[in-house]
């Protein structure tokens, strides 16, 4: 359409409201959208109670930090795309069916902010769903050890709460890049079977798809033993599973191959998140 | 019953010149001439299937035309278009109240102005009620309210008396004359034709995706040579009035 060519009418507001303003109104929607959706609810406690479980059958609880982390990866590796896929798949989606997707192109709000916006509101909650039950397993190893911790360092050989952190903080950021990827498909499809279709698809792709093509690239020569580090960091379990790997099991050993390089893993991780946001933002304007 | 006034502005607001759109190689729209004026309610009318819901998807920047232009020239407003899409739907989950506070939000409108808008299409009870708790006429009241959240100039609304019982749906088309009076352009689609004689300023009859006569509905009946809209909406529309016409398909 042509821009207005005549003087403002009376009594309407001229301007938006400023960016930030409309990013806050769009997450904060997103939130409570998440808070009373009993399925993600319901998910989250599923992940609690796996994440407890699972650090008190390996003897966690006493064992500590470290032993804890190794427990967890391998769960957490599968639990985390498939929580992170179910908090997304239908963000953009959801709206699109109801007609919203229309009607909100009417205000002035662009399809990168809406994105942002609803990727933000969804980032919080599946943060906190993957933060509070890894929160519990570290309160209930800091008071339920054998040997109490007194030692708060990241040096080598040494567990330490610092180890279980760093633990924690990249399963939420391998979960918000999954949860992109999951924000994407929901903004390219307009069906929720195609949905769920696309999510599986992704699914296998991150959780097999990925590492399988690495292996058969290095079977093949064309990945090169000297571009695994970085051939990996381009699969974000991968790279998650390398991060964690680099900083604390191998930390606290205090030895070892280096398993991953961390600086091309979080930026593998990011240009994932990224990406899938750039794509989930075209497809919207279309 | 309100009164049907003429407005007094004659530069149209939203101006659609020649217009066409097709989805793939059907045409559903083609040569659409059509000025939207401020002050006044714009109804189109006709059958199922003539193009109506494309023509106020085109007007509302929804759907680009497929050749011909669509000009804005209203004024300047956080908000340029309204939009009521002909099945509303809001997200579950939330109330009224907070699914209008969320869209006011967009154009910085506080909540005392949501209860207002509430209030207007006569839904202020209904406030904290959930959304997917409403019936299919509740939902259209709410989809109306906020259509009209941050005054837009123009106000696009696809069958807003859909599903109505008589009493609202009256209400709903002295709500958009109302509009109109305060300088907003009001387009709607309705098949209430006795409504729309009532109170449109302006009407469009739309057959096989084209305007076939437009005009204040008195004139559309004097050229025609009938006494009612009904009668002026019948004679204009070719073909079978009992069989929807797809388009692509019936010839």
């Amino acid at each position: 359409m042509s821009p207005p060519e005549s003087s403002p009418a009376d009594g309407r507001a001229r301007t938006p409201p400023a960016r930030r303003r409309l990013l806050e109104a769009i997450a904060v929607r997103e939130i409570r959208t998440v808070a009373r959706s009993r399925s993600l609810l319901l998910l989250a406690a599923a992940l609690t109670a796996v994440v407890v479980g699972v650090t008190w059958i390996g003897d966690g609880f006493t064992a500590g930090y470290l032993p804890s982390i190794v427990d967890l990866l391998t769960p957490l590796e599968l639990l985390v795309p498939v929580v992170a896929i179910a908090f997304g798949y239908r963000a953009i989606l959801g709206d699109e069916q109801r007609g919203e997707l229309d009607v909100l192109e009417t205000y002035p709000v662009s399809a990168r902010e809406l994105v942002v916006g609803v990727y933000a509101g969804r980032a919080v909650g599946l943060a906190v769903t993957i933060a509070v039950p890894l929160a519990i397993a570290a309160v209930a190893i800091a008071v339920g050890g054998d040997d109490p911790v007194s030692v708060y360092a990241s040096h080598s050989g040494a567990d330490s709460p610092i180890l279980f952190a760093r633990f924690l903080v990249l399963t939420v950021l391998f979960g918000l890049a999954v949860l992109a990827v999951a924000i994407a498909i929901s903004s390219l499809v307009s069906a929720t079977r195609s949905a769920l279709g696309l999510s599986v698809l992704a699914l296998v792709a991150l959780l097999v798809g990925f590492d399988l093509a690495i292996v058969y690239g290095l079977a093949e020569g064309i990945v090169g033993d000297s571009d695994l580090l970085y051939a990996l960091a381009a699969s974000p379990l991968s790279a998650y599973r390398g991060l964690v790997l680099e900083t604390t099991v191998m930390v606290a050993s205090g030895t070892g191959p280096t398993v991953a390089s961390p600086v091309s893993s979080l930026i593998g991780l990011a240009l994932w998140t990224v990406g899938s946001l750039a794509v989930a933002v075209w497809a919207v304007g279309r | 019953m309100s009164e049907r006034h003429t407005p007094p502005s004659t530069e149209p607001v939203l101006h659609a010149q020649d217009v066409d759109h097709e989805y793939g190689s059907v045409s559903v729209l083609e040569g659409v001439t059509l000025p939207i004026r401020a002050d006044a309610v714009t109804a189109l009318i006709g059958p199922n299937g003539s193009g109506k819901t494309t023509l106020l998807r085109v007007l509302s920047g929804l759907l680009e035309p497929t050749g011909g232009t669509v000009t804005d020239r209203g004024p300047d407003a956080a908000r340029r278009i309204g939009y009521l899409p002909q099945q509303p739907a809001f997200r579950p989950g939330f109330t009224v109240r907070e699914t209008l506070q969320f869209y006011g939000s967009l154009v910085g409108e506080g909540d005392g102005a949501t209860l207002e808008r509430l209030e207007r299409v006569g839904l202020a009870d209904a406030a904290d009620r959930p959304v997917d708790a409403l019936s299919g006429g509740m939902t259209r009241l709410v989809g109306i309210a906020q259509a009209t959240i941050g005054d837009p100039p123009v106000v696009v609304l696809d069958e807003p008396a859909s599903g109505l019982d008589p009493g609202m749906s009256t209400h709903v088309f002295e709500v958009a004359t109302e509009l109109a009076a305060a300088g907003t352009a009001i387009v709607l689609s309705s098949h209430d034709l006795e409504l729309v004689e009532r109170n449109a300023h302006e009407v469009a009859i739309l057959d096989d995706g084209a305007i076939v006569d437009r005009g204040d509905p008195g004139d559309v009946c004097d050229r025609v040579g009938v006494d009612s809209l009904r009668d002026a909406y019948e004679e204009s529309i070719t073909g079978d009035t009992r069989t929807v016409r797809v388009q692509g398909v019936t010839t």
